[in-house]
């Protein structure tokens, strides 16, 4: 008896050290941001090895592709391109496969921004550019002529939006990937190609579910026990600018402590625009993974609504380490008590900078849509603006949140492969005098567009939950009142 | 998500799928995982709200419009599921391509744009009919009296036959300035 038990502690202590001592050491090098080069090597790793799926996948999709077309060929005499070489053939797709669905890659990106540049000083940049073309002399209204084949645009546009539309899309995760990472749940239509595609998949798997999982969700607890010990120390133990001080350091290793669970691979380029003091920073929003990964570098002051449950926890945890502004749901709709208690905060210049994801809600790192004028009515200090730009080879971050709840969100990121992401810092930037606020946050989204590689879009986020206010199509309506009185 | 989209998909209606409409495999199966998107509860169809929560198509002001004619007049009981979504987006494939069928011919595209006008089926665009579109064009930046001045006076130049209406002959005509195929052709469906 005795001896059995003897033996089970020693085979977990057989499993159980290099475990622990595993864990000491990724902490020990998370809580002072060293790395040692080992997730930079997985990665490139990972690079080459989805590049070689993707390869075989291609191979496999040409033969079925030529089976089709050849079968085509009997019964309907049409597709003479299908004749020309293959391969020529899926070269000329491609560009138009990723130009329509991922913006954001080669010419289209430009196309679209700089649409949207000269635009800009339009009211919404949508799809009406065919009838801005017609300016011409004035006339009065009462010749004012309709011609039936004026529907003609309109009907097409509304069956193009019908068919692939430029803002529901950024709602849900990019689908399509120029190579295949790997992880059935990126690719659409998942066919088992080949016996060795499919035998790298299952030992990715595995290794995904069964190394990498349990052990970031190890740390991930540890994380979160850090979190709660350190804050229950700040609360008994400290006085209030002591308080702040530890709590800066002890928030930081927390959030290097949380990016090693994601594996995250964090590239920061323009430092020296790091966000200061007293300031207000502001990025496009992919996931709740976005805080974590803009504070393994600089500290911040968070603002948003009191929460329930889990987030609510945290909440209140982190307010211990930081000051965070934090205000209950009915002060919410009162803009101004928002905006003033902001203000308040940057006015001390010891407050560290308040981060603010201007768009409101999650989007899927494709584009960036409106930013909400909140906190660029505040003149006072200047705005840092960060673009964050994940690749998506290896691992979505997107936070479908209608999809997946919180959880099942942060099981998935645990179980992908790394995030990869860079974050680019941006010059500071102040409202120019007879700017706006809305032309000011339009100016501060098209700067972290162009350095993202996001398409730069007017929509509103809410779109997501919410329709599209009447007073847009009474724009529309406008533009077309405009067209007909000048044709 | 639709991971599953192309397995729902049967080999079979597929094949036969695009040889009826000339769509290629591929294009069929992005429409596809489109319809899926756009079908939030997964019942298989879609119906008026699922197409006008579209920001796009929402803030257009011929939208609900479009929709009534494809719902109605593709789908049944205001519904549409996917085979009848793609014979209707069928008709906008280009037509002038070798690969034309009896869905993407020019004069399919011009029905489809008369449907826009005639509700009431009578292969005529009365003055009400046309009324009703205008004002959905202009919404409140012309005022009634003036919107009638201009249906009038559309009916007017294009009325052959004195009946105060526009037949499809005359709609055809009107258009044939107009190049429906190129205009009614879907850029990414070509």
């Amino acid at each position: 008896m005795t001896t059995t038990t003897a033996q089970i502690f020693t085979i977990i202590g057989v499993i159980c050290v290099p475990l622990i001592s595993l864990s000491i050491l990724v902490l020990s090098l998370a809580a002072l941001n060293l790395s040692l080069g080992i997730r930079k090597l997985y990665v490139t790793l990972l690079g080459y090895l989805f590049d070689y799926a993707t390869k075989i996948k291609r191979v496999k999709e040409f033969s079925i592709d030529s089976d089709k077309s050849s079968d085509e060929h009997q019964t309907t005499t049409t597709n003479e391109n299908d004749k020309t070489p293959l391969i020529e053939k899926k070269t000329e797709e491609d560009p138009i496969k990723i130009s329509s669905t991922t913006p954001l890659l080669g010419e289209s990106k430009n196309e679209i921004n700089n649409e949207n540049e000269s635009e800009s000083s339009h009211e919404i940049t949508t799809s009406t550019t065919d009838h801005e073309q017609k300016i011409s002399s004035t006339s009065s209204p009462s010749d004012i002529q309709f011609k039936l084949g004026d529907i003609v645009d309109y009907t097409r546009q509304g069956l193009e939006a019908i068919v692939d539309d430029d803002v529901t899309k950024r709602f849900t995760s990019a689908e399509e990937m120029a190579v295949w990472n790997l992880l059935t749940r990126t690719q659409q239509q998942h066919e088992y190609f080949s016996i060795r595609v499919t035998l790298l998949w299952f030992v990715g798997f595995c290794i995904r579910y069964f190394i990498l999982f349990p052990f970031r969700l190890f740390l991930f607890i540890i994380g979160i026990t850090w979190m709660l010990v350190s804050a229950i120390f700040l609360k008994y133990f400290l006085k209030r600018d002591a308080k702040l001080r530890y709590g800066f350091y002890i928030n930081i290793v927390l959030h290097r402590i949380l990016s090693r669970v994601f594996s995250a691979i964090i590239t920061y380029h323009n430092t020296e625009y790091r966000a200061k003091c007293g300031s207000i920073c502001v990025a496009n929003h992919t996931s709740p993974i976005d805080v974590i990964i803009l504070s393994t570098d600089n500290s911040f002051s968070m603002i948003g609504q009191k929460q329930g449950g889990f987030f609510g926890m945290v909440q209140r945890t982190l307010s211990n380490t930081a000051n965070h502004i934090w205000f209950e749901r009915s002060e919410a709709k009162d803009r101004h008590m928002v905006t003033d208690k902001m203000r308040e905060h940057i006015q001390n210049k010891t407050n560290l900078p308040i981060l603010i994801f201007p768009e409101g809600t999650c989007i899927n790192n494709t584009s960036v849509m409106m930013f909400k004028k909140g906190c660029f009515e505040i003149t006072e200090a200047p705005i840092y603006p960060v673009a964050i730009k994940y690749d998506n080879r290896f691992g979505d971050a997107f936070w479908n949140s209608s999809k997946h709840g919180l959880f099942q969100y942060l099981i998935l990121m645990m179980t992908s492969w790394a995030i990869v992401v860079d974050v680019y810092y941006l010059p500071p930037m102040t409202m120019e005098e007879n700017e706006t606020s809305v032309d000011f946050a339009r100016r501060v989204k098209a700067a972290i567009a162009k350095q993202g590689g996001f398409v730069d879009l007017e929509w509103d986020g809410g779109l997501k939950r919410s329709l599209p206010k009447a007073d847009y199509k009474a724009e529309e309506q406008r533009k077309f009142y405009e067209m007909l009185k000048t044709e | 998500m639709g991971s599953n989209a192309s397995i729902m998909l049967q080999q079979e209606d597929l094949q036969n799928i695009c040889q009826e409409t000339g769509f290629t495999t591929k294009e069929v199966q992005r429409l596809y995982s489109r319809f899926k998107t756009l079908d939030k509860r997964d019942c298989g169809f879609l119906i008026r709200e699922d197409l006008l929560c579209i920001p796009e198509v929402n803030i257009n002001p011929l939208g609900e419009r479009l929709i009534d004619v494809i719902v109605e007049d593709y789908g049944e009981n205001n519904k549409i599921n996917f085979k009848q979504f793609i014979f209707l987006l069928a008709t906008f494939r280009r037509g002038k391509t070798k690969s034309t069928t009896e869905f993407n011919t020019r004069n399919s595209k011009l029905k489809f744009l008369f449907d826009m006008y005639d509700r009431n089926h009578d292969m005529k665009i009365d003055r009400t009919e046309l009324l009703e579109v205008l004002k959905m064009m202009v919404g409140g930046n012309i005022h009634d009296d003036q919107i009638a001045t201009i249906a009038d006076h559309t009916i007017g130049e294009l009325d052959n036959d004195g009946d105060s209406s526009i037949t499809f002959e005359e709609f055809c005509e009107t258009l044939s300035r107009i190049d429906a195929d190129d205009k009614m052709s879907m850029k990414f469906l070509s």
